[in-house]
């Protein structure tokens, strides 16, 4: 059985007075495989934002189903979500999410904490994540003491020390220097390595070749997806581009 | 054409900014109106001459003087956090590419806007207020008012001048911190000082010392004289240690929180005390002026009220009879014929008296360590064990309160009044009383001015007893000697008018006829009191309503600046699982604690300035203390009800903020 399926997803914005209505998603299906590391890609107004905010159970969907584990999040109960999310799920943002009021390592514990976990057990997970991410040095360091790369590889360390079942990461390298990006890349491709499932939305070519699957979503449906197979991340990155290229001029299903 | 534009951008920068600016217009309104109403009052002629109107418009002056100052740094505060969360505003401006003269020109119109608005409706409030004002104080007063209440046009041209001046300061340092900074610094405006505060322990030990220093003093210092001399010395100690405790004292006992793992790892500590921490170095400044301001609201209102309730006692207690003569025996006054003068003069007016009496008695002031009074007393001595020792013979005790006593030789009865005397024997002079009964109850006598220094009377056996005391005493050679005092008083019927009348008259008769002494009129006395304490009265309400102006909008502005800051917090922990539910609790019992810091300890400074405030208010005659226990409680409470209100109020600003 799949461990994420994402059945005919339909988002629809209206707005306050009921006006305009905006379609962010039509109708999107697809699952995760256990162990999978999926990217998705699309442009800017493509509703990849809506779909990780669904899956991530901080929107509803308009109709359509989510199961995670055979189990539908879109139906949780508003009291449950909190510690459903804590417990199955791990973030990766963009712009990192730390709060600057704790440091490095307390950033890391907040899930811990908000579980209930006792100091020694939060301690003894520290540390193995602490050193695979390279992170040991820092730990009692501030946010605002860091550099982005180590602020976004504290924020995959906050992500990965509940053990979730699946990490959803949005545009995890939008805000990194390009050496950054690919070390947190590499450091991505690792830990899936090591059997964590993983769910990229991106629009960056570079990003996505290194997952093991990439879909393209455009006007709110999966148009398109490319496995990796056996290749390295250039030939993947080759076949992506040629997707890319064959999605803005010919690819217009509708039209 | 661009002259309108920066004139249209100026207005609808202060559109925009409606939230923040609304407020600040408000009190730049609220400061002129006050400031008007005040100056007008003391510049009032009729006013003026009135019966104790000296008295009043000093403290009327003085209250100008305090409002204008309160104004100017009050408009400062309120400024400098408008420009704070606006500089990524003008960054923004700068970046697009307006000049920073550009941006000097958009603030200065702004500034024209607000300070024109601000001093016109201000000063057109002020007219409408000041004759409302006006007719309060006359009731306070008790005074009625024939005359009318012109508009003041000097007060009119000081207010407006200060309140110019004050909006150009505003000005010229904003224009100074826009012209000081880079774009880019500008831009990121908001969002400096995000460090984490260090606590200072020499600060924190420092913010102890004085706070104990200040209350230390409060407490112990006994004697009402040297109170009023290190009140202010109090005043200055204890605002030192609540600076330094609410900046450092607070960071210290979080951090020493956090160090304690099994506390701090726990979900509701864990947020509550990093967030408190953060909140407390961006808020201390803020909170221990409201901290202040409170307290000083809360003790000048208590006071003030309670030496205006206590007047008519006061006047009970030290005039207790509507006209009291008081002279030296020896100058050896003609009592028939002075009786018959006020017989007289009381006839004349168709008045007639009552509840007559006259007495003899001997005071002196004296040293008492345990039972031992020692005469010689000196400059240096603390005056905390300093009486003032009355005589009287038991023919005295009766003529004032109609009790008959007889006392063997060296016997005495004590009346303690306001002092304490645990002795069972008194030595004075070669003599040792011994106490046969103490009573509690305060004589009323010709008055000592009743607090200053502690009173005892000592009812003595007879006459013979007192002279031997008088000699005894001129013969000691101590420096201070007394002689023995005839007091005499009656009553006289009718209104007040009429008493104050046939007392001036009397008064006048006996001084015609070579009277030697002093002539007391009760009547006059209480006109004075009215004037000089109603006065403070008025004034007490007026500044602690300035004062709770200006605790509300810090109040509002700091909800405003917490919720722009609370919102992303809220964002992201919400994003890594926390519910909505627990985030909105953790954060109200955040701000519950970061607002309510400021009232609880306003209570005990209060507590703690509760006996010094007793004792000056002693000096200057209030003795009731359950008056001025209810006065206080009573003002907390209001003070409680009306910050709690406040906050509820604002609190909804700051749900709007962090949820929109």
């Amino acid at each position: 059985m799949a461990m994420l399926e994402v059945n005919n997803l339909k988002k629809v914005y209206t707005t306050r007075f009921g006006g305009t209505r905006v379609q962010a998603l039509s109708n999107v299906s697809f699952s995760v495989e256990r162990g999978e590391y999926v990217a998705i890609m699309g442009e800017s107004g493509s509703g990849k934002t809506t779909l990780l905010n669904i899956l991530a159970s901080l929107d509803k969907p308009t109709s359509g189903e989510v199961l995670l584990n055979g189990r539908s999040i879109v139906s949780l109960k508003e009291a449950e979500i909190s510690a459903f999310r804590r417990d199955n799920l791990g973030f990766v943002f963009q712009d990192f999410n730390l709060l600057d009021t704790f440091s490095i390592k307390d950033n890391i514990f907040l899930p811990l904490v908000l579980s209930g976990k006792s100091y020694p057990e939060m301690a003894k997970r520290l540390a193995p994540i602490a050193k695979k991410l390279g992170i040991e040095e820092i730990l009692e360091k501030y946010p605002y003491e860091v550099s982005g790369g180590q602020k976004q590889r504290t924020a995959v360390a906050r992500a990965l020390i509940t053990e979730p079942q699946l990490v959803l990461a949005d545009e995890p390298t939008g805000a990194l220097d390009s050496r950054a990006s690919d070390s947190l890349l590499r450091l991505f491709g690792q830990i899936n390595e090591e059997g964590q499932t993983i769910l990229m939305v991106t629009h960056s070519t570079k990003a996505a070749s290194h997952a093991k699957r990439v879909l393209f979503i455009k006007d709110g449906e999966v148009f398109h997806q490319i496995y990796r197979g056996g290749q390295t991340a250039e030939a993947m990155y080759q076949k992506i581009s040629d997707a890319l290229t064959m999605m803005a001029t010919g690819g217009e299903r509708d039209a | 054409m661009r002259r309108g534009f920066y004139f249209k951008l100026a207005l609808s920068n202060i559109r925009k900014n409606a939230q923040t600016y609304v407020p600040y217009l408000l009190t730049g309104i609220a400061s002129v109106m006050m400031y008007y109403i005040i100056c007008s009052l003391s510049k009032n002629e009729d006013f003026m001459n009135m019966k104790g109107g000296a008295q009043m418009n000093w403290i009327l002056q003085t209250g100008t003087v305090v409002v204008g100052f309160f104004a100017f740094i009050f408009l400062f505060y309120t400024n400098s956090f408008l420009i704070k969360r606006r500089k990524k505003e003008l960054g923004l401006y700068n970046i697009l590419g307006m000049e920073k003269r550009h941006i000097f020109k958009v603030l200065t119109y702004e500034t024209l806007m607000i300070a024109a608005a601000a001093i016109t409706l201000g000063i057109v409030g002020g007219l409408l207020f000041s004759k409302l004002v006006f007719l309060g104080m006359l009731r306070i007063l008790s005074l009625q008012a024939t005359f009318g209440f012109p508009v003041s046009l000097p007060s009119v041209r000081n207010t407006a001048i200060l309140f110019a001046v004050i909006y150009t300061c505003t000005l010229l340092s904003n224009l100074r911190q826009i012209h000081l900074s880079k774009p880019v610094e500008l831009l990121r405006g908001g969002r400096v000082g995000e460090r984490e505060p260090k606590a200072r322990f020499l600060v924190t030990i420092l913010g102890l010392l004085s706070l104990g220093g200040g209350y230390w003093i409060a407490v112990t210092t006994e004697n009402p004289m040297t109170m009023i001399m290190l009140f202010f010395v109090a005043v200055i100690l204890v605002m030192i240690g609540t600076y330094c405790l609410f900046t450092s004292g607070s960071i210290a006992v979080l951090k020493g929180l956090r160090k304690k793992k099994t506390y701090y790892y726990k979900t509701q500590h864990f947020i509550s005390v990093s967030g408190m921490m953060y909140r407390m170095k961006q808020n201390a400044v803020g909170l221990a002026n409201i901290c202040i301001l409170s307290t000083a609201v809360l003790v000048m209102i208590s006071s003030t009220v309670s030496l205006f309730i206590g007047i008519e006692d006061n006047v009970e207690r030290r005039y207790p009879r509507d006209i009291m003569l008081n002279a030296y025996e020896k100058n050896n006054n003609d009592w028939d014929a002075v009786e018959a003068t006020i017989d007289r003069e009381l006839a004349k007016l168709g008045r007639s008296k009552s509840n007559e009496f006259h007495y003899d008695y001997l005071s002196m002031g004296a040293r008492i360590k345990e039972n031992e009074a020692s005469l010689d007393l000196d400059q240096d001595d603390t005056l905390d064990d300093v009486w003032n020792l009355y005589f009287i013979t038991p023919d005295s005790l009766k003529e004032l309160t109609g009790d008959t006593v007889s006392l063997g030789e060296n016997e005495v009865i004590l009346y303690t009044g306001n002092g304490r005397y645990a002795p069972d024997t008194l030595k004075l002079l070669s003599r040792e009383f011994q106490v046969r009964e103490k009573r509690e109850e305060v004589l009323p006598s010709d008055g000592d001015g009743g607090g200053i220094f502690k009173s005892l009377f000592v009812v003595i056996s007879d006459r013979e007893t007192m002279d031997s005391l008088y000699e005894e005493q001129q013969a000691s050679g101590t420096e201070y000697t007394s002689e023995i005092r005839i007091c005499h008083g009656v009553d006289i019927d009718g209104t007040s008018e009429e008493k104050l009348q046939a007392g001036e008259n009397v008064s006048k008769a006996l001084k015609d006829q070579g009277f030697s002494g002093y002539t007391d009129i009760r009547e006059q006395n209480r006109i004075n009191y009215l004037s000089l304490y109603g006065g403070l009265f008025f004034l007490g309400i007026f500044l602690g309503t300035l004062f709770l102006l200006a605790t509300v909008l810090i109040i509002y502005y700091k909800q405003v600046s917490e919720g722009y800051e609370d919102k992303e917090r809220f964002e992201i922990m919400q994003k890594v699982g926390l519910s909505r539910r627990e985030v909105k609790r953790t954060i109200h019992s955040q701000i519950l604690t970061v607002f309510f810091l400021p009232l609880l300890t306003a209570g005990i400074h209060i507590a703690f300035a509760f006996p010094a405030v007793k004792r000056i208010l002693l000096a200057i005659g209030l003795a009731n203390q359950t008056l001025l226990v209810l006065c206080t409680l009573g003002s907390f409470l209001v003070f409680a009800v009306f910050y709690i209100g406040i906050y509820s109020l604002t609190a909804r600003v700051y749900d709007r903020i962090v949820r929109s």
